[in-house]
């Protein structure tokens, strides 16, 4: 699903660089955790596989498209098949819950049928019944994330890219985002989220691959965050 | 492709950007009406210019018997004098045609163009009036080597060219129109930039919906065309603007400057107005299309 090679990335201006010869395979359908100190390219990681990133070297394909032959009118068409979760949620405040997970469906031409039909599916499916017209200042920062999950997954993505989507939620409710990302790993999506967060990665027990100044130092199966944290 | 939602979104960034999509209105509609102005100028001239070459002449005043002028030494043309004259006239190059106002010719003309000043028409006689010849010319513009042939031959009083005295308000409406298109063009400038910058602060003002729609996949068109909407609606409302505006001036400046200087056949016709209109128009959008997508290649990439 997700194949790296050897990828190098250099930001403009710095010396050392982001990834150094990684090479990553995520098979579909898996859930793995991306796990390393800030500034160890997780964020790079993540962006390379949405093209918001090129690579200095290596090969990178997603969804069986090699990245490098994608040519700049159809990244469109990749990020429609990746769902992306953020830190700060990201949601429009001046619409309501169900108003920012149709808007993703809207820009992308998607009929209104349709819309009315799977948004309200997708936002039982992160547990936000009942609450579609609530506004964004109205919810929890747990329920603003389950949101932006649902906008996420609405266009039921192959692939779910979560960037710390914990890091602005208490422990108590973080267990509550990870059954919501599990729940969305077992339709057959694949999840990769980068975090910071130990207690989240050892109790999940998936594939744990751990980046340091850009090299992947650890890439084990049913891992947990690590000794030195 | 989903309209509703675009002129949704177009709709929330006029509102936002309400003053600066008000000055792009202005800019583009005084711009516009300039350039506009300054081509029915031209238009207008080029009319003008057609139904004066179609009447203006030389005319060689021949002396008379009471003639003043130095030239005459106060003798009259004789008839021999006049017959040479003709025959040295036809000669000329660039002379289309020749014809002879005797005195009851131009007594009449004389009558009929004074004829709202009774004393004078009654106070002139047929007498009094002068013979002339009245040349045609082939280039009407190019007047001065048949004055210079006719000027000084015996017999002749005076030659008179009615280019010379119409040449400086041609002269004056060919300025007209230059200041008019140069004033024009430093205000399609001005919207160039000022749409330019509206863009820019519409893109900075939706930078967060446009990085989710960059992020679940909208496709470019559907991330730019909102922006490049807005520009576009702001250049047709300026245009509907500047429509009127030359309406108006077609009404109140080129009706009275075309019953002054010419007949029917030199007003500007409507249909004339109508073609600028267009013209100004399809300017104005297309420089609002060009600023905007200008604008959003370096503020809103994808």
């Amino acid at each position: 699903m997700i194949h790296f090679d050897n990828v190098i990335k250099v930001y403009a201006n710095q010396n050392r660089p982001a990834l150094d010869h990684v090479s990553v395979d995520v098979d579909k359908g898996e859930f793995v955790f991306l796990v390393g100190p800030s500034g160890s390219g997780k964020s790079t990681f993540l962006r390379l596989i949405l093209k918001e990133e090129r690579p200095n070297g290596g090969a990178i394909h997603v969804a069986g498209k090699d990245l490098s032959r994608l040519s700049n009118f159809k990244v469109p068409h990749l990020r429609r098949r990746i769902g992306c979760v953020f830190q700060d949620f990201r949601l429009l405040p001046n619409k309501n819950v169900y108003e920012n997970v149709a808007f993703a469906l809207e820009v992308i031409g998607k009929p209104r049928r349709f819309i009315r039909k799977v948004v309200p599916e997708v936002i039982e499916l992160v547990g936000l019944e009942g609450k579609a017209h609530r506004m964004p200042d109205e919810l929890s920062g747990g329920e603003q994330q389950r949101v932006a999950m649902a906008r996420a997954f609405v266009n039921r993505p192959m692939i779910l890219l979560a960037d710390e989507p914990t890091g602005n939620i208490d422990p108590a409710t973080s267990i509550g985002i990870m059954k919501v990302l599990d729940r969305i790993n077992r339709t057959g999506t694949t999840v990769v989220m980068a975090t910071h967060d130990a207690a989240i990665v050892d109790s999940m027990r998936k594939r744990v691959v751990e980046l340091e100044d850009g090299k992947i130092v650890r890439d084990q199966s049913r891992g947990v965050y690590g000794q030195a944290y | 492709m989903r309209a509703n939602f675009i002129f949704s979104e177009v709709w929330i960034g006029l509102r936002r950007n309400l003053t600066m999509t008000i000055a792009v209105i202005i800019t583009v509609a005084v711009g516009m009406a300039m350039l506009g102005v300054g081509l029915m100028i031209n238009a207008q001239v080029g009319l003008m210019k057609g139904y004066w070459d179609d009447k203006v002449e030389v005319s060689v005043f021949l002396c008379g018997k009471g003639t003043a002028m130095p030239a005459c030494n106060g003798k009259e043309a004789t008839n021999g004098q006049i017959k040479a004259l003709e025959t040295h006239i036809k000669s000329i190059p660039g002379v289309k045609e020749v014809y002879f106002e005797d005195q009851t010719a131009a007594y009449k003309n004389f009558k009929d163009s004074y004829s709202a000043n009774k004393a004078l028409v009654d106070a002139a006689k047929v007498e009094d009036m002068p013979q002339s010849f009245r040349i045609k010319l082939v280039d009407p513009d190019n007047y001065q080597p048949i004055v210079q042939a006719v000027q000084g031959q015996p017999g002749v009083a005076q030659v008179l060219d009615q280019k010379e005295l119409i040449g400086p308000f041609f002269v004056m409406l060919d300025r007209l129109a230059f200041v008019a298109l140069a004033v024009a063009i430093i205000l399609v400038l001005a919207a160039a930039l000022l749409i330019g910058n509206t863009v820019r602060l519409s893109a900075f003002n939706r930078r967060r919906e446009t990085g989710i729609m960059r992020l679940v996949g909208a496709s470019n068109l559907y991330i730019q065309l909102p922006f490049v909407m807005e520009g576009v609606i702001a250049g047709l409302i300026g245009g509907v603007f500047s429509a009127i505006i030359l309406i108006m001036a077609k009404v109140f400046l080129f009706e009275e400057l075309g019953s002054f200087f010419g007949d029917a056949t030199s007003q500007l016709g409507w249909n004339d107005v109508a073609q600028t209109i267009t013209i100004t128009m399809v300017i104005g959008v297309v420089i609002c299309v060009l600023a905007s997508f200008v604008t959003l290649r370096r503020y809103l990439r994808v």
